[in-house]
């Protein structure tokens, strides 16, 4: 699966840790990052940095590469050209990727939700959350256990704890999701398109969530279609349009007075059409 | 009228038969376990990335579904020992089971293999679960589940083929009850209860694999460490609405 390039070398002696919220600097940093599937290019020349406790939304229109983007920063996909610097660790430059237990690292430090929930069906509520730190860090089962149902209880659903997947509403199966994650301590959270596959009642209880991990100083990226949210909780919007930051400043002024025709024309479209 | 047929004496035949219905489980076992790894690896290089991989595979897969189990019998048996390579018939017999099941179960273990969605892995790797981890502990247990209908199938095919091997004095049950016939000469009786034995060997088997069936869609916990787990939950929450119907 890697591209058979010479790891990166990064010395862990004289690098803050990973995990946690120790490191100096932006937690996430992303230099003239460069994707294309085959002819077709879709991130082009992206520069991005987030701050510890930023709150950035990426908003735009569908199939324009937003999520690409996000997904390119734990490396869920490979960029083809740019770096990436995860906590003062370089993850990616210019098609070399980290070594795989660095990958491993890396996939510690930001969690993800995604758009389809993406739960281990055959595994409880608290197994889903538990498995990260049994299975990947080797944790006592017992700890990890308990932490998993004190952070079911954070989400609201320790009650739900042994329920299955399947037997949960998309909103519940999301707010798992998000605990899965949060298990790992995270230093930032990806979430892509976190709400769309639900219902505006179940979405309300996962933006809920959201907000109050926000309130927590969590550092997120949020891809999202949810306009309200974006405005309320994030501290900086950035507006992709085919494969370049198009636009981005504080919420208000890309929202409100957006200097850009392509996101004049995207939010007169939106607004439109709900 | 029940009577009428029943005339071979049966107490006398039971040792053997016996031992012949051993026979049958034996060659169900060996070839059953031998097919699950080989069809295994098949299904591994099926969907391989590496062309090289895929097509011997898929080669020997087309293969072997194509041509009947009675004539890879008879060319690992017969055609085998005719260029001087003699075998068993134990081993042949299990040998050709083995390559023909092998092809079918590597289908299905391939088929569950990729019904495991995408967004799976993806989920695994974005929670820093490396490459081994995740296939383990996050795709295999759901393939498994997908497949364990077609290789239950597969088991009772198996051990109704067994009976295939009668052509090369397996020396089981078929073999046996041709034995019977040719001393007794009661075709009818003899088969009737070779029949009515297979059914008593298959239908438990596919019955029990519906049942191991519901209880893994139940998620209920089948392995010690799943049953462990649960409690501990149980025991940690000391709250009595959380159940698994919760």
């Amino acid at each position: 699966m890697l591209p058979s390039h010479e790891p990166l070398t990064n010395d862990a002696s004289d690098l803050p840790p990973v995990n946690g919220r120790t490191a100096s600097g932006p937690v996430v940093a992303i230099e003239h990052l460069s994707k294309s599937y085959g002819d077709n290019l879709v991130l082009k020349d992206i520069n991005l940095t987030v701050a510890r406790g930023e709150v950035v939304s990426i908003i735009g229109p569908s199939g324009v590469g937003k999520s690409t983007l996000l997904r390119c920063i734990n490396l869920l996909e490979r960029p083809n050209s740019g770096r990436i610097v995860v906590q003062g660790r370089t993850v990616w430059e210019n098609g070399k990727a980290a070594s795989s237990s660095e990958l491993v690292a890396l996939r510690r430090t930001v969690g993800m939700l995604f758009q389809s929930f993406n739960l281990f069906p055959h595994l409880t509520a608290v197994e889903n959350v538990a498995i990260g730190l049994t299975r990947g860090l080797g944790q006592n089962e017992t700890v990890a256990l308990e932490q998993s149902l004190h952070l079911l209880d954070r989400v609201g659903l320790r009650h739900k704890a042994l329920s299955f997947p399947g037997r949960l509403s998309g909103g519940e199966q999301q707010r798992v999701a998000i605990a899965r994650a949060l298990a790992l301590e995270p230093a930032a959270l990806l979430f892509d398109e976190p709400t769309s596959s639900l219902d505006p009642e179940l979405a309300t209880e996962v933006l809920a969530v959201m907000r109050e991990l926000s309130q927590t100083g969590m550092t997120m990226m949020v891809v999202t279609h949810e306009l309200a949210f974006a405005r309320d909780v994030s501290d900086r919007i950035v507006f992709v349009d085919a494969g370049d930051i198009c636009e981005e400043g504080p919420p208000e002024k890309v929202l409100q007075n957006p200097t850009q025709p392509r996101t004049q024309a995207f939010l007169a479209r939106f607004r439109g059409s709900t | 009228m029940i009577a009428a047929i029943f005339h071979v004496h049966w107490g006398y035949y039971a040792p053997s038969l016996l031992k012949a219905g051993l026979k049958t489980l034996e060659f169900t076992g060996a070839s059953y376990v031998g097919a699950i790894i080989l069809g295994f690896v098949l299904a591994l290089l099926r969907i391989s990335p590496t062309r090289m991989a895929r097509i011997p595979a898929a080669i020997y897969t087309e293969i072997f579904k194509n041509v009947p189990l009675l004539t890879w019998v008879f060319i690992i048996y017969y055609g085998l020992s005719s260029v001087g390579i003699t075998l068993s018939t134990f081993v042949a017999g299990s040998l050709s089971l083995i390559l023909f099941y092998a092809a079918y179960l590597g289908e299905i273990f391939r088929a569950g293999l990729q019904g495991v969605p995408r967004g799976q892995t993806e989920a695994a790797q974005a929670i820093g679960l490396g490459r081994t981890t995740t296939v383990i502990h996050v795709v295999m247990p759901q393939a498994l589940r997908l497949s364990l209908a077609g290789t239950a199938t597969m088991l009772v095919d198996l051990l109704k083929s067994t009976s295939l091997l009668v052509t090369i004095a397996g020396a089981e049950l078929m073999t046996q009850g041709q034995i019977i016939t040719s001393v007794t000469f009661r075709a009818l009786e003899v088969y009737v209860v070779i029949g009515a034995i297979y059914f008593a060997l298959c239908y438990p088997t596919s019955q029990a694999v519906l049942w191991l069936e519901r209880r893994l869609q139940r998620g209920d916990a089948i392995s010690l460490r799943r049953r462990r787990i649960l409690k501990t939950v149980l025991k940690l929450s000391g709250d009595p609405r959380t159940s698994a119907e919760a």
